[in-house]
């Protein structure tokens, strides 16, 4: 049995440069890309929701 | 790349390739994972049907990253010096190998016309105030922050501010400012008072719990419901951190970040001997997590996050953090580098915000510096996650941004299967 999780979105949005700088956020010695969401994926997903 | 891992009973499948997650049972995850399995027809079509997909074995992206010329985010050095003397700390007890100094208003005012100018189209700025500690130049914070909201306002732009503190400064005053102005507030506190006070030390060589715990608890409170993290720093002292997560999550932090010491101090630093006992702490930690999030009573650790679903997309995945090419830190002469990590160390001055010039090859070498250009992230299965590591720590370990400190990959490795298993608990709806 193998059972899937969790995968990427389908939409793909390459590099808008919308997200913040990495290390801005809770630490200054190892924050990772893969601790980010998009921002501009969280920003429409939250547009979505409002309609 | 297919990576197979197992916790107890629990058999998890990631695929570099695509970013998927999947759990598996035993016979299946051994198969992935390259053992001699006999799989079953209707176990192997599975498989066949998930690779046919896209979400196992899928091949990885060779994508390079953008290049800009637009900058996004300064780390303004805003006070070289601390009202702690805290034994680990990488800038010199704050004042980062040089005599102490507070950044002035007009320094701070040639480093926001320098972002503002050289960001191109971007909408979006960032701007941490850093030290040292920042709030013993308040008054520069606050009249840069003005300073900076105007003029983007004119420009169509606006700032995202982020302050971080030691919390000995907090008072009515400091707290509505810093809640009202700051989109992320991240408050330095290392856990319970004995693990805190052994190494966060005043000027006198007291601990500092007893003077910042109310205070900060005061802040968060006020808080609301916008971001901060409490974060805090273990060492060799306190390979138990799990017990300081828990310990702050008790006192009733929601957002916390627990992050491993950058020193070569020998009694406090990260040794690789430490790295079995601090991989059982970060899963002892997860267990805990998950079972704290089913009880109600979850809380946010910074380092069991993973995006797999709405995380950044490739060009941000191999590009990593943006230190030197996208992202700079001025200190109060106005010079620039890299990032706060590099301030101070003359080879790596790139410039200053009142002649307003980066060096180019400088600029360059972080510019062309990604995922690809790590030969040691080659085969890492954490590597679209990781991004390459932290660039400063490559070079203060290993004497090269592009050569990953192995310990901190250990540990990296760790957290995001940590992250994963949480992922997976909630999907299946196990919390």
């Amino acid at each position: 049995m193998i059972k899937t999780i969790a995968k990427p979105q389908e939409k793909k949005i390459t590099g808008c440069g919308e997200c913040r700088s990495t290390c801005q956020s809770a630490c200054k010695t190892s924050c990772t890309v893969g601790n980010q969401s998009c921002e501009r994926i969280t920003r429409e997903q939250k547009i979505d929701g409002q309609k | 790349m297919i990576h197979v891992f197992q916790y107890h009973d629990d058999y998890y499948v990631y695929d570099t390739g695509s970013g998927s997650l999947h759990v598996a049972d035993e016979r299946t995850a051994k198969y992935l994972g390259g053992e001699p399995v006999c799989l079953t027809d209707e176990e192997l079509a599975e498989i066949a049907a998930l690779k046919a997909e896209g979400l196992l074995d899928a091949p990885e992206t060779d994508a390079r990253p953008i290049k800009r010329e637009e900058i996004k985010a300064l780390c303004l050095h805003i006070c070289h010096d601390c009202n702690l003397r805290c034994k680990y700390c990488f800038a010199d007890e704050g004042a980062y190998h040089a005599a102490r100094e507070m950044m002035s208003f007009e320094t701070a005012k040639a480093a926001i016309d320098f972002l503002l100018e050289k960001s191109g189209k971007r909408k979006v700025l960032e701007v941490d105030f850093f030290g040292g500690e920042p709030l013993m130049n308040f008054d520069v914070v606050k009249r840069t922050v003005y300073y900076a909201k105007e003029e983007a306002a004119k420009r169509g732009k606006r700032f995202l501010f982020t302050t971080t503190t030691n919390g000995l400064l907090l008072d009515d005053e400091t707290i509505r400012f810093l809640n009202e102005e700051m989109e992320n507030v991240v408050l330095s506190l290392d856990g319970r008072k004995e693990v805190h006070d052994e190494v966060r030390k005043t000027v006198n060589g007291k601990g500092s719990f007893d003077a910042v715990i109310e205070k900060i608890k005061k802040f968060v409170r006020a808080r609301g419901d916008k971001h901060y993290y409490v974060r805090g720093t273990f060492t060799a002292k306190n390979l138990d951190f799990s017990k300081d997560v828990l310990f702050l999550a008790d006192q009733g932090f929601d957002s916390l970040s627990v992050e491993p010491v950058v020193t070569e101090i020998p009694d406090l630093e990260i040794k690789e001997e430490h790295l079995p006992v601090i991989e059982q702490e970060y899963d002892a930690l997860c267990d805990a997590y998950i079972e704290r999030e089913k009880e109600g009573k979850g809380f946010n650790f910074f380092h069991f996050n993973v995006d797999l679903e709405g995380g950044p997309c490739l060009e941000k995945r191999v590009s990593a953090c943006g230190a030197g090419n996208e992202y700079f830190s001025v200190v109060p002469s106005g010079d620039i580098y890299p990032c706060h990590q590099f301030a101070g160390d003359p080879k790596w001055k790139m410039g200053n915000v009142f002649e307003g010039t980066l060096d180019p090859a400088i600029r360059g070498k972080f510019a062309n510096s990604c995922l690809f250009t790590r030969e040691k992230c080659k085969d890492c299965f954490a590597k679209f996650i990781c991004s390459g590591g932290c660039s400063a720590n490559n070079y203060h370990f290993n004497g090269d941004i592009e050569k990953p400190y192995e310990i901190t990959c250990a540990m990296m490795k760790k957290r995001v299967e940590c992250a994963m298993r949480v992922l997976a608990a909630r999907k299946s709806k196990e919390i």
